[in-house]
């Protein structure tokens, strides 16, 4: 079938009186259940309530609506009108209005909308950024439209035509419009379900409990299935978090057979779900159990499976994903049905020549991950995963000698273990290009690392009202990624983010597998480890600083600390970490999803404001408040209570 | 069942003691992140603990304020107020 819009998929779907949208509701039982055939008159009456609204085809509509029933519809009948819905995450409620009123303006101002659609609540909040968008004509509380009764007077949609705007964080700069097409979510959507995951129309069943305002939740569950006719069980994202088993009690009830969630959301099930909250569970119609969003570890991962195994949960049902939001969703997934895929390569290689180069068949083995001195640690993965940035990997360091403590590298070599995130989608091209080749002229090889770039049709225009910007974006036409990585035999393989990259001697050495080591030794806290590189004080090389933090104040024990973690480092790594500091539990910078912010730790550190106890946090909280609205998966990892970023 | 205030604040400190990192000290004025190193992934991890303990829903709202157990306990106090259920 040729492409088609996504107004063309909703008026399609509606054939179907069988299949549509589900919603579950936290606080009672009731499960309201759309079909296709109501999703296309509700959403056709927000649409014509929109229109009546005053707006037309190519407005822009700000949606900030913390009820999935109402998102969903909003957002859908908006399109229909061809008008251009701009998903914003609602307040988090921390207490600091300021920084998120101070983001949402961005938003609002920067994409020019006309009108925001909200709920009551939060329209009570926004009067400051009503007052400062001078384009922003009204904010009007969804509450009233639920039982509009307007027609949805037709308007033509073309595959050209913009469908939305996705604001996105950047790691240094403000949220920026990743401007979609129906023709790149059309060809994102056959991607995906077609080549990806190989759906069956009508059959499968999703199950999300994905926000809406991000590309997962919202392409993947929310646009994806209209264009197949799925059926989908929507949870809301606060519910998974607080009890990660509603999730799996879903998958069970409604029989769902495709689910996605970032690494942690897989180790919160681990660590959270009860062996007497399993009884019952039965996940053996799960057979697509993506994993994405953010760097994907493999021992996560198996350890889900070994945990639900006995209910029915299959190995093979996992599909390691890579993609961005400037790719509307998706870049690459592993083969549906494969399980995870990894690649065993060479520290050295790596790290020397950023070369990834297969590892010899194990003498010894890349697993277990952690010496066997602490075999609690494999047992209890980290969550929130660590590593920072959109790359999915799994690095892990293994095959040293706990007994080597001599300078230079280890007696045996270190490798790496990497997940393979599988080829390109038909019709789009991933190579990785040396960060410098500013017109991409000169793909590298095989196994050759450099930074991933992507064309084909599911790549974004640019970012919207901002020339520059994408320019910057798209070397010689192809979009970079900022991921480094690599292609072997076709897959690709992320290795980092390329602005993280630390350079010792010539050689290219990942944060996170310095940080992974780090917190193997007890006493350190998993997960709450940073490493960078900087070149103050002395400006004459690059010095490797480590910092983590600990619950143990004895300044005696910091200092053994800190040689155990020098020690671990230099074991597996061969790498000689120049300063070790430690600090105090949540002493260090996160991002809103939680996941740490090494350039922000290096300035802190640099500026000699790391160690001045009150805390990174402290000095950066509007910056973290920018942070948090940039990110729009943020919003379900720390919406609440003095999250971590807000201390 | 009905409660007190002071049995309240006994079981909440009994529920932050189980999840504070070791070594805190967990005081009513202890702030969470900061005093107990729980992270806000665990914060949703000792409502659902104390759901089902005050046999309460904690909507997300109530929690937009909190800061300390201190802020927890009256959080929990009102609601069960609410339904009748704390005395004194």
């Amino acid at each position: 079938m040729s492409l088609r819009t996504v107004v063309q998929a909703i008026e399609d779907a509606a054939a179907s009186t069988k299949t549509g949208y589900r919603f579950v509701d936290e606080t009672n039982d009731a499960e309201p259940f759309f079909t296709h055939a109501g999703v296309e008159r509700q959403s056709a009456r927000f649409g014509g309530a929109l229109q009546a609204l005053g707006a037309k085809k190519g407005d822009r509509v700000a949606l900030i609506l913390p009820d999935n029933t109402d998102f969903v519809f909003a957002f859908l009948g908006a399109i229909r009108a061809g008008i251009v819905p701009v998903p914003i995450y609602p307040p988090t409620g921390l207490g600091k209005l300021a920084g998120y009123l101070e983001n949402t303006l961005h938003i609002v101002d920067k994409s020019g909308a006309k009108l925001c659609l909200t709920s009551t609540e939060i329209k009570r909040m926004l009067g400051s950024v009503q007052a400062k968008a001078p384009r922003l004509e009204k904010v009007v509380a969804v509450e009233t439209l639920r039982a509009a009764r307007e027609e949805l007077r037709p308007v033509k949609v073309d595959l050209d035509d913009v469908a939305f705007l996705q604001f996105t964080s950047g790691s240094t700069s403000r949220p920026k419009g990743v401007v979609l097409t129906h023709g790149n979510l059309a060809a994102n959507v056959r991607a995906i379900m077609e080549q990806g995951l190989a759906a069956r129309d009508g059959v499968d069943s999703g199950v999300s409990w994905l926000p809406l305002y991000h590309d997962m939740g919202l392409i993947g569950f929310v646009i994806a299935p209209l264009y197949h006719r799925n059926t989908v069980t929507f949870l809301p994202p606060l519910l998974f978090l607080k009890r990660p088993v509603r999730w799996l009690e879903t998958l069970t009830r409604h029989r769902g057979s495709i689910s996605f969630g970032p690494n942690f959301a897989y180790a919160l099930c681990v660590k959270r779900i009860r062996e007497s909250e399993m009884e019952g569970l039965d996940l053996s119609s799960w057979r697509i159990a993506g994993c994405g969003a953010e760097p994907i570890r493999a021992e996560n991962l198996r350890a889900f499976a070994d945990k639900f195994r006995s209910v029915g949960f299959s190995d093979r049902a996992f599909v390691s994903c890579y993609g961005m939001a400037e790719s509307t969703l998706a870049i690459a997934f592993s083969r549906a049905g494969a399980g995870v895929k990894t690649d065993v390569v060479l520290g050295e290689s790596l790290w020397s020549k950023g070369l990834a180069e297969a590892a010899p068949p194990p003498a010894v083995t890349p697993r277990p991950a952690i010496p066997p001195a602490t075999p609690s640690a494999s047992a209890a993965p980290s969550v929130p995963a660590v590593d920072e940035g959109k790359g999915e990997r799994g690095a892990v360091v293994g095959g040293r000698d706990p007994n080597n403590t001599t300078e230079g590298p280890p007696e045996r070599p270190s490798t790496i273990e990497i997940v393979q995130c599988g080829p390109a989608f038909d019709g789009h091209e991933v190579r990785a290009f040396a960060v410098d080749d500013d017109d991409s002229a000169h793909p590298l090889g095989d196994r050759q690392v450099g930074e991933l770039r992507l064309r084909g049709p599911s790549v974004m225009r640019g970012y919207f009202d901002d020339d520059e910007l994408t320019r910057l974006a798209f070397p010689g036409g192809w979009l970079r990624t900022g991921d480094l990585g690599y292609l072997a035999d076709g897959n690709v393989h992320i290795c980092g983010r390329s602005k993280e990259v630390i350079i010792v001697n010539g050689r290219n050495y990942y944060p996170q597998d310095l940080e992974w080591e780090a917190g193997t030794v007890p006493g350190v806290r998993r997960g709450n480890v940073i490493a960078f590189g900087t070149m103050k004080p002395h400006n004459d090389r690059e010095r490797v600083v480590l910092v983590f933090e600990t619950a143990v104040v004895d300044p005696a024990e910091h200092i053994r600390l800190k040689g155990e973690v020098r020690k671990a480092v230099q074991q597996s790594v061969g790498l000689t970490v120049d300063d070790v500091v430690a600090v105090a539990s949540g002493v260090l910078p996160k991002t809103s999803s939680g996941k740490l912010q090494r350039a922000k730790t290096r300035e802190a550190y640099e500026n000699g404001i790391l160690l001045g106890r009150s805390s990174a946090r402290e000095v950066d909280r509007l910056e973290v408040l920018k942070e948090l609205a940039k990110s729009q998966i943020g919003y379900f990892r720390h919406a609440l209570v003095g999250s971590r970023d807000e201390e | 069942m009905t409660w007190t205030r002071d049995s309240v604040r006994t079981e909440l400190l009994k529920v932050f003691r189980r999840h504070a990192e070791d070594g805190a000290d967990v005081t009513e004025g202890s702030r969470l992140v900061a005093d107990l190193g729980i992270d806000s992934l665990g914060v949703m991890e000792v409502i659902a603990d104390l759901e089902d303990k005050f046999h309460l829903h904690i909507p997300d709202e109530a929690l937009r304020e909190v800061d300390t157990i201190r802020d927890v306990a009256t959080a929990v106090e009102s609601r069960l107020q609410n339904d009748g259920r704390l005395e004194g």
